[in-house]
């Protein structure tokens, strides 16, 4: 899934321990809808619109954010990799361009089948919950050849 | 608050059985995917190493569920612009890879006038060798506070 690489930037003391199956719950993170990421987003996924809205499937760069894929990484753990099985968006209200929102996330995984389940809300600054995701990532063990 | 539900339907509100006429996006080439990998924060080696996607059991890097997903927003507001999407889902069946495009498309299933016009769509998105790479779903509501700018 997401920012796989920023895992020397999950070391922020930010994630709680995770124990086997209970949800690990990360405290609100504060997002922006900048208009240069939404413009950016919505060329390369063939936005049929014109500018001046938040594609649907936008948040989703929201897991991207250090505290989130960093927490993924570390509950993953080595020499897997996270393959994204089902993915659904719930909106109350679209989002606004240039608009600043807070994510409430939390995440658990489970081992009988191996996966992580990740829940996001994001609210408006009023705390009305705008959108809701739910991200199932199935966590499959790398088949590492050795160097040749 | 998206206004939806004060209006009844509109005389060309679609019926359950009609079609989303298909679209196609791609070829998706591996310079695409790492545009979408920039754009989305999803750089996941699997979609950019050829490599990590062997380690993985798979040919070549495969697209990114997520760009094949944001395909259907375009298809729905192609076919109706008065449409509020209030929920999208989807499962990832099997994957597409790099270099390859995908064909969208969807179907009516259910439609509710009361207490708000509201269809559900079946969509589905299939690779080039007409393999079904995701099947979706989504609520739309009518949108009456006009239509998406």
């Amino acid at each position: 899934m997401n920012a796989l690489h920023d895992h020397a930037q999950s070391r922020d003391g930010m994630a709680p321990e995770p124990s086997a199956d209970a949800p690990v719950r990360l405290p609100p993170i504060r997002v922006r809808t900048g208009a240069g990421e939404v413009a950016g987003f919505l060329r390369e996924t063939g936005g049929a619109r014109n500018g001046g809205f938040v594609p649907l499937t936008f948040p989703i760069r929201w897991m991207a954010l250090p505290a989130l894929s960093g927490l993924i990484l570390q509950l993953i753990g080595g020499d897997f990799l996270p393959v994204h099985e089902t993915q659904s968006f719930a909106y109350e209200r679209e989002l606004r361009v240039e608009a600043d929102y807070v994510l409430s996330v939390e995440v658990r995984r489970t081992a009988k089948p191996p996966r992580l389940t990740l829940k996001m809300d994001v609210s408006s600054g009023q705390g009305e919950i705008c959108a809701q995701l739910e991200t199932v990532l199935r966590i499959v063990p790398l088949n590492l050849e050795p160097a040749s | 608050m998206i206004e939806a539900g004060m209006e009844p339907a509109p005389p060309d509100w679609p019926r359950v059985g009609d079609e989303i006429r298909g679209q196609s996006f791609g070829p998706f080439a591996r310079e695409a995917l790492a545009r979408y990998a920039a754009v989305s924060g999803d750089d996941n080696p699997l979609h950019l190493d050829p490599s990590a996607a062997r380690a993985a059991g798979l040919p070549g890097p495969p697209v990114h569920g997520m760009l094949i997903l944001s395909c259907f927003e375009p298809l729905i507001v192609r076919w109706r612009r008065d449409l509020f999407i209030a929920r999208l889902s989807g499962k990832f069946l099997r994957p597409v890879l790099a270099g390859e495009g995908i064909r969208v498309s969807g179907r009516v299933v259910r439609r509710r006038d009361v207490p708000r016009p509201e269809l559900t769509l079946r969509l589905i998105a299939r690779a080039q060798n007409n393999d079904l790479a995701i099947l979706g779903e989504a609520t739309v509501l009518y949108k009456i506070s006009g239509p998406l700018s």
